[in-house]
């Protein structure tokens, strides 16, 4: 057959098919929506990222680090042709309002702020807008500093008044409306307030914190390409001495950290999207199967005329690749429109601001899956074609041709591995993809067997019980052949993954809004120098604080073991080695103690062993983190005097239990001689944290307290967007199991037409027909909301108990509004889809015979 | 000789049984049939209904393979054939005209006639159909799809689109089965008629003796077997 006249003959031959397929393609536009929605919002931010990279990083190039950065480095920098250079101080403090505010003579309101001193010149691109609206420079100096909106609410301050940093008052000029390379994404500890660096010298706070960033912000000469700010940072790097603990960035890279973080969190979702996707190929694997139904007559006769099997096989698939496109273009357009529709109501998940466009590449993708999982959902029914006899021309009751095992065993494999591939493609890990394709054929593989448990169960419930209505729906879900086992495993799926979701993060929000245990601390207190311990503790005592508690602290930096430099252990910036690197890298915090908190047991080695030589003992996960066993030797460097410890025992701690606790704790008088500072916890009355604060404030200004509760509070109101996201996108999953359930319903419209034309004939009203249906479906989404809600929960425990390790609790109302909710979506769906059916009038089927 | 005899055979079938599965057991439709069709030849299978003509039209078209026994087209057996095999000689060889006439029914009466000369990739496919509509008085009705029109329509169109492809061999089960007499005799006319004008050797299955006596040779079934034969 030549090409032209296969072509005219597919159009043909898919003429009337159309209405009959909308189902088919609106199971495919969901998933696809969902992917490129997905996908298009993700390469909008990253592309956003990109684009304002030089703005994130307010400069060129630029060098961090925990300490200052050395001279040497500065050097360099200065030596760059045309280079501008400017200091960036971040820290974390908490500021207050002058005590005389009230008049009563207690201490002003305070609040943990992040502090940000700023050199002359920042930021080198994008600008920090203000109100009122002036140039940052004529806003700062060194007694007046700009403030983030939230503090002057949360204090209950405006422009004008003064505030307190560190030992030292400062007047608020204005407040800050945007700020260039301020990334909001999660948890942030406070409101910004930025100041000049001679006003951060006043505040008394350098040289006092633990958790300060330094930053060195470079801007090349104007017009400098990629490639030499790329070379510029090479030649900075090389100044380093200590790279290992320096970070140097550059604007071409755009915020390599966060597109990191970004990208994981597009993978997760673009795996709940792909999710929808494949529940929609069921459906589509159930609309070729009716599609093709109903087309046996066809095909008997364009074999009688001698079209050849493959190429009717061709035809049939060429139509559906069709049709898939079709239904893939629908779903990418909706996706884009719902990615665009994205930054306007979820403005403050997204760590930039983006105008979303549409996304061609995403697009593409979408419709490229779209069309895969049709062809691979597909192929399995569309293989059918080939047992269509001939001879079924002649005589109707014809046997099916047999066809060769293997082939169907092979296109059951192919649909394997192609949920594998799609799975491997949209999270872009071959071992991420075979987890996900396992769990989801073995998932679908439960719910199916327990889908046809229950209908078989439901066949043999004696029918006498229950009005008409009831036996009917009964008989119906039982009836062999009635199509709707894959209707109940896609709807199932679906309100498995919903549900699921919904249960892991309420009982992750429970957990974490739940009051603090009896014995556990609920605030923090860093940076307390040593001679400022005992006023902090009599402030704390005054308050009632329970169970204080306080270690000093000495920072040091891990400089080799086992004599291997730090620098040749720590491996590639990739994202694999994200936690060993920074295990390697991080300021060290030692701590001596000379008995164990109770809630550490040694594993490994014994403590304090060895008579000869300076010991520590390490955390198990943080010892399997840095490679190192019990007889390992380890040096840091505390404040530039190496430290060499043998570890001499491996420990377990029980993190969950908020107390002081160290990753690694050093033998007693080994650390007498190094600088040092205390940290505190203490469990304080909710009602009594802020007044400590402000006490403490007032008191001992560069000591700062981390509450805990806030802490939490901050986090779960994170977990709760994330969550809204998560089920959202889980939504479409409902979604295309419902596609799929209609779609069934209406590929059996005739019979249907049938069934309602017989009742009406014998007396039901149409009411009362609807009613007959209207019972079917509520127990089609009865056995897939009770299959689902119960997988969901299977799931939910498994990742709460053992994923978590948190304590699980039941929650059976929301169990109930699942299945409630599934059974009514099914009903709604169920007669939506057969409203052309219960329309019928009965003389016009019954005339019609058997035909 | 031999080979002027087996070119003038178009159908040769040798010792051809065929047992169908019923009710759990094996059921002889047709047994140990010998027949030979020559080219050019009009042939008539008659027989009461039951009697396996239709099984026996299947075999010839390769629609349906013997349980036992050997068909031979144009001298090369074909029974163990291919399914592609099978389709491609339908294709080049054989027309078919249907009791239930079994036009396509998403194709237009036109796009029916073209189909078989589609699928033979012959360039003149839409002047020919113009032309076999003429002949079967439809030409203004190219365009109506099946449901369209009435069943004597439906079965002339049928009979177009089998001559179309100029077959050697045109197969004819029951064509005016579903038709009223008038209707009936009208589409049987033109079969005749078309025949003659293409010289297609036609193998006609009928239960009307009326029909039959159009024909060179009546075969008449009964029970699976040829129960005796006759020429006109």
């Amino acid at each position: 057959m030549r090409a032209r006249s296969w072509f005219a003959l597919a159009a043909r031959e898919s003429r009337g098919s159309a209405g009959r397929l909308v189902f088919f393609a609106a199971c495919l536009s969901v998933g696809v929506a969902a992917v490129v929605a997905v996908a298009g919002l993700s390469q909008a931010l990253d592309r956003g990222i990109q684009a304002q990279a030089r703005q994130l990083l307010a400069a060129d190039l630029a060098v961090s680090s925990r300490r200052p950065i050395a001279d040497v480095v500065i050097a360099a920098i200065d030596g760059l042709p045309g280079a501008l250079r400017t200091t960036v101080i971040e820290l974390p403090s908490v500021v207050s309002l002058p005590e005389d505010a009230n008049g009563s003579g207690a201490p002003g309101p305070s609040l943990l702020c992040e502090l940000k001193a700023v050199g002359p010149g920042y930021p080198f691109y994008g600008s920090v807008v203000t109100e009122p609206a002036r140039p940052l420079a004529a806003l700062l100096d060194d007694d007046r500093v700009v403030v983030g909106p939230e503090l002057l609410v949360r204090l209950g301050a405006s422009v004008g008044d003064h505030l307190r940093i560190g030992t030292t008052s400062y007047e608020i000029a204005g407040n800050i409306t945007s700020e260039p390379d301020r990334l909001e994404i999660g948890v942030t500890l406070g409101p910004r307030v930025l100041l000049s660096m001679a006003g951060l010298e006043r505040s008394g706070l350098m040289g006092l914190g633990s958790r300060v960033w330094h930053r060195g912000l470079v801007r090349l000469a104007d017009g400098s390409t990629p490639a030499q700010v790329e070379a510029a940072a090479e030649e900075v790097r090389k100044a380093v001495a200590d790279p290992e603990f320096v970070n140097i960035e550059t604007y071409t890279e755009a915020q390599p950290a966060l597109r990191t973080a970004l990208s994981r969190v597009e993978r997760f979702l673009g795996m709940v999207a792909l999710l929808s996707l494949l529940i929609g190929g069921i459906g589509v694997a159930q609309a070729v199967r009716a599609w093709l139904a109903g087309r046996l007559d066809a095909i008997a006769v364009l074999r009688a005329l001698g079209v050849r099997p493959r190429e009717i096989f061709l035809l049939y698939l060429a139509q559906t690749v069709v049709l898939a496109l079709v239904g893939s273009v629908l779903g990418a357009v909706a996706g884009a429109l719902a990615a665009m529709a994205v930054p306007g109501f979820l403005e403050n998940l997204l760590p930039v601001r983006v105008e979303v466009g549409w996304q061609p590449a995403a697009m593409a993708r979408g419709i490229a899956l779209g069309i895969g999982v049709a062809v691979i959902f597909g192929l399995r029914p569309l293989f059918d074609v080939l047992k269509v006899p001939p001879v079924r021309v002649l005589r109707r009751d014809a046997d099916p041709l047999p066809v060769g095992k293997a082939v169907a065993t092979t296109l059951s494999v192919v649909l394997a591995v192609g949920v594998l591939a799609t799975a491997t493609l949209q999270s872009g890990s071959l071992v991420r993809g075979a987890l996900f394709a396992v769990g989801l054929i073995v998932a679908t593989a439960v719910l199916a067997l327990g889908a046809w448990i229950v209908v078989r169960l439901v066949g043999r419930v004696p029918r006498e019980f229950g009005g008409v209505a009831l036996r009917h729906g009964l008989a119906a879900l039982a009836r062999p052949g009635s199509g709707t086992l894959g209707a109940v495993v896609a709807l199932g799926l679906g309100v498995l993954t919903v549900l699921g979701m919904y249960v892991i993060q309420d009982r992750l929000s429970a957990q974490l809004e739940a009051e603090l245990p009896d014995d556990a601390p609920t605030v923090f207190l860093i940076d307390i120098q040593p001679d400022q311990w005992e006023g902090v503790r009599s402030t704390l005592v005054e308050f009632d604080a329970e169970t204080v508690d306080s270690v000093e602290v000495v920072i040091a930096r891990l400089q080799s073991i086992n004599g291997v430099p730090v620098a040749e252990l720590v491996p590639e910036q990739d994202e694999e080695s994200r936690d060993r690197r920074w295990v390697l890298t991080r300021e060290q915090r030692l701590t001596s103690m000379a008995t164990l908190p109770e809630d550490n047991i040694i594993i490994d080695g014994a403590l304090w062993s060895d008579k000869s030589r300076p010991e520590v003992s390490v955390e198990r996960d943080f010892a399997t983190d840095l490679g190192v066993a019990v007889g390992d030797s380890v040096v840091f460097n505390v404040q530039g005097v190496p430290l060499e410890l043998l570890v001499s025992s491996i420990r377990t701690v029980e993190w969950e239990r908020f107390s002081i606790n160290f990753f690694l704790v050093v033998e007693p008088g080994v650390l007498d001689e190094a600088p040092r500072y205390r940290i505190a916890t203490a469990r304080l009355a909710a009602a009594a944290e802020l007044p400590v604060q402000n006490q403490l404030a007032a008191s001992h200004p560069n000591v700062t307290m981390l509450r805990i509760r806030d802490l939490l509070e901050k986090i779960v109101t994170v977990l709760e967007q994330v969550g809204f996201g998560v089920r959202f996108l889980g939504a479409f999953t409902v979604l295309a199991g419902i596609a799929i359930l209609a779609g069934a319903i209406s590929a059996g419209a005739v019979r249907r037409g049938r069934q309602v034309a017989l009742y009406k004939t014998l007396g039901m009203t149409r009411a009362q027909v609807a009613s007959v249906f209207a019972v079917e479906y509520a127990l089609i989404g009865l056995v897939a909301g009770l299959l689902g809600t119960v997988g969901g929960m299977v799931l939910a425990i498994a990742v709460i108990r053992f994923g978590f390790e948190i304590a699980w609790a039941w929650s059976p109302t929301v169990y109930a509004a699942s299945v409630a909710a599934t059974v009514g979506l099914s009903v709604v769906a169920g007669l939506a889809a057969s409203t052309r059916a219960l329309a019928v009038r009965p003389l016009a089927v019954l005339r019609q015979g058997d035909g | 000789m031999r080979e002027t005899a087996a070119n003038s055979l178009v159908l040769s079938l040798k010792g051809v049984g065929r047992r169908l599965p019923s009710g759990g057991r094996m059921l002889a439709i047709l047994n140990a049939i010998d027949l030979d069709v020559r080219r050019g030849e009009f042939v008539a299978v008659l027989g009461p209904s039951g009697s396996g003509k239709s099984t026996l039209l299947a075999l010839m078209a390769g629609l349906d393979r013997p349980s036992s026994g050997e068909v031979l087209f144009e001298g090369e057996r074909i029974d163990a054939w291919s399914e592609d095999r099978l389709a491609l000689l339908r294709r080049h060889k054989i027309g078919f005209v249907f009791q239930a006439f079994q036009l396509l029914g998403n194709l237009t009466a036109r796009e029916n006639v073209m189909l078989p000369m589609e699928l033979l990739g012959l360039s003149q496919a839409r002047r020919r159909a113009e032309e076999l509509l003429g002949a079967v008085g439809l030409s203004e009705r190219g365009h109506h799809y099946p449901s369209q029109l009435s069943g004597g329509e439906q079965q002339r169109v049928a009979l177009a689109r089998a001559f179309s492809p100029r077959p050697a061999l045109l197969l004819a089960d029951e064509p005016t089965g579903n038709l009223d007499g008038a209707t009936g005799r009208v589409v049987l006319d033109l079969l005749v008629k078309m025949r003659a004008e293409e010289g297609a050797t036609l193998v006609l299955v009928t239960h009307d003796p009326a029909v039959a006596e159009l024909a060179d040779r009546r075969i008449h079934l009964l029970d699976g077997r040829i129960e005796r034969e006759e020429a006109t």
